[in-house]
């Protein structure tokens, strides 16, 4: 393919989910408030856009492209976290599942009265400020289910896991959340202990 | 009675499950600010070269016409704007739309699907007009818009490569332009041209959409056929 179409290829298949990719990032840094931070995902926005532009060969048009942005955003993002020197991503072993029912054991049966009123009360900030406590393959699998709402085949070939893995982390990951969520919550008198 | 405990904790943890689930996909409607970034990609990427625009005889002679259509429109929008009616908006107030929203003067919400685009506008203004749906186009953006007063859902879409504004309103709040007709499909489109953009407007299932892109009007309604209202 010559540059003239590959050119043409991204800017009619590829650059319309540029939002997406960045919405993506600013999720996975938690970048919210911080300028810092907000750089950080445009960045990695840039490079992921970048490194897609330099692979329009590989792309097969017809194909899903924003599944094809999320996995090399994927790798993106773990080639940073490797070259780092802070924060590395939290293993899944270091959370397991039995973490997050211990957890649930402080919320009592009446405890989550009308979930959907209630998460509908948290800001988009709160539910990302949220996001940060689980592991950055945990975030991964809620952002790609949940929030860009591709199927659980879809997230288990970008991730590069089972999809029982992707199943069973689903359900944990969300409980996780709303474990994360439930101080707030308590604290804003969302939620009557 | 284990069972049935067990049944009710069951429902009960799926009822959150979802609805954890719902609350997290409402963070697709979050509006994302993507001017720095592509800046940052203007900077590094080849710019995608313009197409040559297909020019047709009946458009031209349909942009003479339409450039008197459009005085007389102006004519007849300033004595509607008075009353509290429908207005007539003109063919260089949609293409003022149009250029506001893809130059980036008018601040819009990013957004990858119609679906998106009406919660978002929604959101906005929850009176907003529902925007029809559009196969296989990317849909990029969308916005609030007023004209003459009256609230417009705009949503920027790309149509093989090429960026179109759908205007939507209700159909009682705007008038149809006095300009040429074209029949596609048994609908009727009113066509006008301001300088390269063209539009073609038509009313369906009580709404009035107008579509406005640097495209040949026979793709404009070949697009707005496509409508799923």
């Amino acid at each position: 393919m010559d540059q003239r179409e590959a050119t043409r290829r991204f800017y009619d298949l590829i650059w319309p989910h540029r939002a997406a990719v960045l919405r993506t990032a600013q999720v996975l840094v938690s970048a919210v408030h911080d300028v810092h931070d907000v750089h950080d995902a445009e960045d990695l926005a840039q490079e992921t856009m970048m490194k897609a532009f330099g692979a329009m060969d590989q792309f097969q048009p017809g194909t899903d492209a924003k599944k094809w942005l999320m996995t090399i955003l994927r790798n993106a993002r773990i080639d940073r976290l490797r070259t780092s020197d802070g924060a590395k991503p939290i293993s899944l072993d270091q959370m397991p599942l039995e973490a997050a029912e211990d957890s649930t054991r402080t919320e009592t049966e009446d405890t989550w009265e009308n979930p959907q009123d209630i998460l509908d009360r948290f800001s988009d900030q709160d539910i990302i400020h949220a996001l940060q406590h689980l592991s950055e393959d945990d975030r991964w699998t809620l952002l790609l289910v949940d929030v860009e709402g591709l199927d659980q085949q879809e997230a288990a070939r970008i991730l590069d896991v089972p999809v029982g893995t992707i199943k069973s982390r689903t359900h944990r990951c969300r409980k996780l959340l709303r474990q994360a969520l439930l101080p707030v919550a308590k604290d804003r008198r969302f939620i009557h202990e | 009675m284990d069972t049935l405990e067990d049944s009710r904790e069951d429902s009960r943890e799926s009822e959150m499950d979802q609805a954890i689930a719902r609350r997290l996909g409402k963070l697709r409607t979050m509006p994302v600010q993507t001017s720095r970034l592509d800046s940052l990609l203007a900077a590094q990427l080849p710019q995608p070269e313009r197409r040559p625009r297909v020019a047709l005889w009946r458009l031209r002679s349909l942009r003479a016409i339409a450039a008197s259509v459009a005085i007389l429109a102006v004519i007849g929008a300033i004595l509607l704007s008075s009353s509290g009616g429908p207005v007539l908006a003109s063919a260089t107030q949609m293409a003022q739309v149009h250029e506001d929203i893809v130059s980036g003067r008018t601040p819009v919400m990013q957004v990858d699907s119609i679906t998106e685009a009406n919660k978002a506008l929604a959101a906005q203004w929850p009176q907003s007009p529902t925007v029809p749906g559009v196969p296989a186009d990317h849909v990029m953006a969308c916005c609030m818009q007023s004209v003459k007063n009256k609230k417009v859902a705009c949503v920027l879409l790309k149509s093989e490569g090429v960026p179109i504004t759908m205007t939507v309103a209700n159909a009682s709040d705007m008038q149809m332009p006095t300009a040429p007709v074209m029949s596609d499909g048994g609908v009727d489109y009113r066509v006008q041209s301001v300088g390269k953009l063209n539009m073609v407007m038509t009313e369906r299932n009580g709404r009035w959409v107008c579509l406005i892109g640097n495209r040949p009007a026979e793709r404009l309604m070949e697009l707005a056929r496509k409508l799923q209202f």
